[in-house]
């Protein structure tokens, strides 16, 4: 841990007031407190449930400058190894602040970058993607209902994969009413590794039959508007 | 010459003591003079004057003076030049004139002339040829006589194009000389020395091109003139002939070589043309029963690579076709039990001709085996339909058909079962016409039935049909059982209340019911004796649970029809002789043949007159869909079997009509049974809901299947664990890669399985 240093204000007896007052240039550039860290994530309890809740992780992301749907949130998330989306624990803020060493808003601000190219690597991607399904879910499901799932994809995959708009189409009209985690994990395997004209898809792929499905419809998709001689 | 002394003894050969002696050139000139003279007199045929020990001292002595090359040089221009100047010469005059006679004696007298002057020369050959490695005396004779006779350009072409010639002319219908033919190529033979090149060359060769020729000309002709079996008659004639004609006047090991020519000229390149002969080839056989024409050209076919093979995809395309069009469903509505007879036939049919045209060959055997397979699993109601035909033929009054012909039919039904791949759908179908069987006790004999179960029992294993067994179990219990509970009737003298009562209880996972949804309101009486048996029946058996099964069972009632009218008619069988008899003779009594629900029915008009439908819907309880079947058949079916009148006397029924008892009904027979208005053979909601169990079964089994095998392997790639999968299965139904698919993926979704973090393609079981 990194030394304390002392500080000219009292943090601790005015838990209403803005974090941005927590922060001032001066421990913007000092170590990482633990206990910085705790009065920070008090800020956003809600109670004395002792974590944060919906409207504590509002308050938050309105001082991060970020929509909650912003993918940086997931990414915090994952860091934390939340549980409940939409539930901060102290122990999961903790965890996750102590990786990113924030243990205030700015901090946090100046890591912002970081996370986000913290995306590019394929391995965490990978391991925001999983950790994204498992967190979405309801208590006692094995799948996440279509319009979840959609929504949750297109934060990860739009823009990141180019059939990601005819995928959402296939969902959208297929008879697939929600979508289970070998199914997840296999759309982001399917989005890295096979090309966009599905030349190297092949039928004994082991692919789930959801993507076995969508082949077989983009396929069909694609002669049909190539008759009609709509460019995609 | 110096004195040649004998040898000591006299004995066969003459033994002359090695003389080292060397001998001037003049004499070995002499000897060799001597000699030579000698073998030109040969050649003239004069050898008569000659003195064959004194020649032949003569060619020892120079042989043994090592003039041996001398000699032997010297034959050969004296061989030589005879043959070209005097015997050539002589052949060449007569080519036009007698040639192959002139030729031959030639050849004759070479051959006589080259014996003696061999014996004279034998010395030479025993030792100078076998020192120099030439050849013998007599070899070179052949050879120069080859060299030079028949080797010459105007021989040669000659020879060869008279031979053919005449072999030509034969083949047309020409007598020829047979004799000077086979004398030709004996002769051939022979120059050849220790090979037969020299008559694969100068005749056999072009002979069997020309042959192809003819034969190709032949072929296109015989074709364009003849059907299917007189051209296959021909080619066997045609055949036979040039056998016989390599073995009597060409040389022998001709014959196979002919024979090719043959078929390949005449069947080989024709193969097609002839299997597809319109108004005669295969197919026009088979749809008249030509099995000695097909028996004809299945022996010719052999002969060639690829023959049978023509033969057999012709037959298939035929037979996929009868069979394609048996199966196809009929607008009118399918019988099972023609479907299966005609689908009998056809086999009898084949069978027949593979056994009499065939001889069984396994090529043909299996192309029958697998379009019957293909064409039997076009319908997919191919296993309702064949148990439906076995089990026409195990119930009773089946006229006409001895045990052992019973048995022959149910063999063959076997056969067919073999061929059907969704034997799980015939599995089910089975159990459901067996329990009706049981239960209704049409069943032919018993024998015949176990007789079909251990057949299934050896095609499918036990799991099959132990529940078959199971259900037989059940019936002889029954059985058992009712005679102890008469005897304890007897012994507890309790009243049933003129109830006869049969039970048979049957073991719920045995038997293809639904398990007692049906539940409703019996009469008293029957309801009574019911209890009285379950008394007894669970005072034996504590720990079971007995449920009667309504929708089965049938009861035979006491039914009283008076005639007329009356203003107080009383219930059905309650009233007393005495008001009886006062009515006269509009009194009909009869004995009602009526299933559990009909009974039901029935007897609550013992209570009231008439009741509406929703009064007797409530009153039994009894399943909407089984109680407007049950009306229909007591109120709306024939005349003779209207035992109530519904008012109004509209063919459908609605909440509110009216039901009363048919005081009018009569029938000429005392025991009436009432049909049930039930079909035979699913229709069609009673099929998809079989279909949509035989599914659930499959998801069941496929998934045990899966888990199974990945126990056992631990790890296995997608591929082959479908690969095996289906092996599994196939025995019973055939499961497509998707549904396999499905199913795996279930079961990651359950965690019995899941996949490789490095390889996605392969799974791995999850303890």
């Amino acid at each position: 841990m990194p030394p304390r240093k002392k500080r000219t204000y009292a943090t601790e007896n005015e838990p209403e007031t803005s974090s941005k007052r927590l922060c001032s240039k001066k421990s913007a550039d000092s170590g990482f407190s633990v206990k910085r860290c705790t009065t920070w994530f008090n800020n956003y309890c809600a109670e004395n449930d002792g974590s944060i809740g919906p409207d504590g992780i509002e308050r938050f992301c309105k001082d991060l400058g970020v929509e909650p749907e912003n993918i940086i949130m997931l990414v915090l998330a994952y860091r934390m190894d939340a549980k409940d989306m939409g539930y901060f624990t102290l122990n999961e803020w903790i965890k996750g602040m102590t990786y990113l060493q924030c243990d205030c808003i700015e901090k946090l601000n100046n890591k912002f970058d970081l996370l986000n190219a913290s995306l590019s690597d394929p391995v965490t991607f990978k391991n925001v993607y999983r950790f994204a399904f498992d967190f979405s879910l309801e208590n006692g499901n094995r799948s996440l209902d279509k319009p979840t799932a959609i929504a949750l994809m297109t934060l990860l995959l739009d823009g990141r994969w180019s059939l990601f708009n005819e995928f959402v189409q296939f969902l959208e009209q297929s008879k697939f009413r929600g979508i289970n985690k070998d199914q997840w994990y296999n759309v982001y395997e399917f989005s890295r590794h096979i090309l966009p004209d599905l030349s190297n898809y092949d039928e004994d792929g082991a692919w789930p039959v959801l993507l076995d499905e969508f082949v077989e419809w983009y396929q069909q998709h694609l002669s049909k508007t190539s008759e009609v001689g709509v460019s995609i | 010459m110096s004195g040649i002394s004998k040898g000591g003894k006299k004995d066969t050969k003459m033994r002359i003591r090695a003389f080292p002696i060397t001998m001037d050139e003049k004499y070995v000139n002499n000897i060799w003079a001597l000699l030579k003279n000698a073998i030109q007199e040969i050649q003239k045929k004069n050898n008569s004057g000659l003195s064959f020990e004194e020649l032949y001292r003569n060619a020892y002595t120079m042989v043994l003076h090592k003039h041996g090359e001398k000699l032997y040089t010297g034959l050969r221009e004296v061989v030589t030049e005879h043959l070209i100047n005097k015997v050539r010469v002589e052949v060449v005059d007569a080519l036009r004139n007698n040639f192959l006679q002139v030729l031959n004696s030639a050849w004759n007298d070479h051959q006589t002339s080259m014996v003696m002057i061999r014996d004279i020369l034998m010395y030479m050959d025993r030792v100078y040829v076998q020192q120099n490695n030439v050849e013998n005396v007599y070899n070179l004779g052949l050879m120069i006589f080859r060299d030079q006779i028949i080797r010459f350009p105007l021989v040669h072409s000659h020879l060869r194009d008279t031979l053919l010639t005449m072999v030509a002319k034969e083949r047309k219908g020409e007598v020829v000389d047979r004799g000077s033919v086979k004398n030709a190529c004996k002769m051939l033979m022979i120059l050849g020395i220790d090979s037969r090149s020299v008559y694969e060359e100068d005749f056999e060769k072009p002979f069997l091109i020309q042959s192809a020729e003819f034969y190709r000309l032949e072929s296109e002709k015989f074709l364009a003139e003849n059907s299917a079996s007189v051209y296959i008659k021909k080619v066997e004639a045609r055949i036979l002939e040039e056998a016989e004609r390599a073995t009597h006047y060409l040389d022998k090991s001709t014959e196979e070589p002919i024979v090719k020519v043959l078929e390949d000229e005449l069947i080989r390149k024709h193969m097609k043309t002839i299997v597809e002969m319109e108004n005669s080839g295969v197919v026009h056989m088979l749809k008249n029963n030509k099995s000695e024409d097909l028996a004809c050209m299945y022996k010719l076919f052999c002969r060639v690579p690829d023959g049978l093979r023509t033969m057999c995809d012709c037959i298939s395309a035929y037979l996929r076709e009868q069979g394609k069009a048996l199966v196809t469903e009929d607008d009118n509505g399918t019988n099972a039990i023609t479907f299966i007879q005609s689908l009998l036939d056809l086999k009898d049919r084949f069978d027949h001709f593979l056994h009499e045209s065939f001889s069984n060959d396994r090529l043909f055997k299996q192309m029958i085996s697998s379009d019957f397979e293909h064409f039997i699993n076009l319908n997919p109601r191919s296993p309702e339909y064949l148990s439906l035909f076995i089990d026409d033929r195990l119930r009773k009054g089946v006229k006409g058909m001895s045990e052992q012909e019973i048995e022959n039919v149910l063999d063959k039904s076997m056969v067919l079962f073999r061929f059907l791949q969704e034997k799980d759908v015939f599995e089910r179908y089975y159990k459901q016409h067996l329990a009706k069987r049981l239960l209704l006790n049409k069943s032919v004999s018993d024998d015949s039935e176990k007789n079909m179960i251990s057949k299934l029992k050896t095609e499918c294993g036990c799991q099959f049909t132990s529940k078959l067994e199971g259900m037989f179990k059940d019936m002889t219990v029954s059985n058992t059982i009712m005679e102890e509970f008469k005897h304890h009737l007897q012994q507890s003298v309790t009243n049933l209340n003129g109830v006869e009562l049969y039970v048979r209880v049957l073991t719920t996972g045995f038997w293809p019911f639904q398990s007692s949804l049906s539940k409703c309101n019996m009469p008293s009486a029957p309801n009574m004796a019911f209890e009285a048996f379950r008394r007894f029946y669970l005072g034996k058996h504590s720990g079971r649970q007995l449920s009667l099964q309504p929708q089965h069972g049938s009861a035979d009632l006491h039914a009283t029809f008076f005639g007329i009218k009356r203003a107080n008619t009383g219930p059905m069988d309650l009233v007393d002789e005495g008001a009886a008899s006062s009515s006269g003779k509009s009194l009909r009594r009869h004995i009602i043949q009526v299933s559990t629900y009909h009974m039901v029915i029935l007897m609550l008009f013992n209570k009231k007159e008439s009741w509406s439908y929703d009064e007797i819907k409530n009153e039994t309880d009894i399943p909407e869909r089984d109680l407007m079947r049950a009306l229909q058949s007591l109120a709306l079916g024939k005349i003779t079997q209207r035992v109530l009148s519904k008012d109004p006397k509209t063919k459908d029924i609605e909440a509110s009509h009216m039901f009363t008892v048919n005081d009018q009904f009569t029938s000429k027979l005392f025991r009436v049974k009432i049909q049930s208005v039930a079909t035979k053979g699913d229709t069609e909601p009673e099929r998809n809901e079989t279909r949509n169990k035989v599914d659930e079964d499959r998801k069941h089994e496929i998934e045990a299947a899966i888990v199974r095998i990945m126990k056992a392997r631990k790890r296995l790639q997608h591929n082959v664990l479908v690969a095996e999968v289906t092996e599994q299965l196939k025995a019973r139904f055939l499961p497509s890669p998707v549904v396999i698919k499905k199913r795996i993926e279930g079961l990651i979704e359950r965690e019995y399985l899941s996949r490789t973090a490095e390889d996605r393609k392969i799974y791995t079981y999850v303890a």
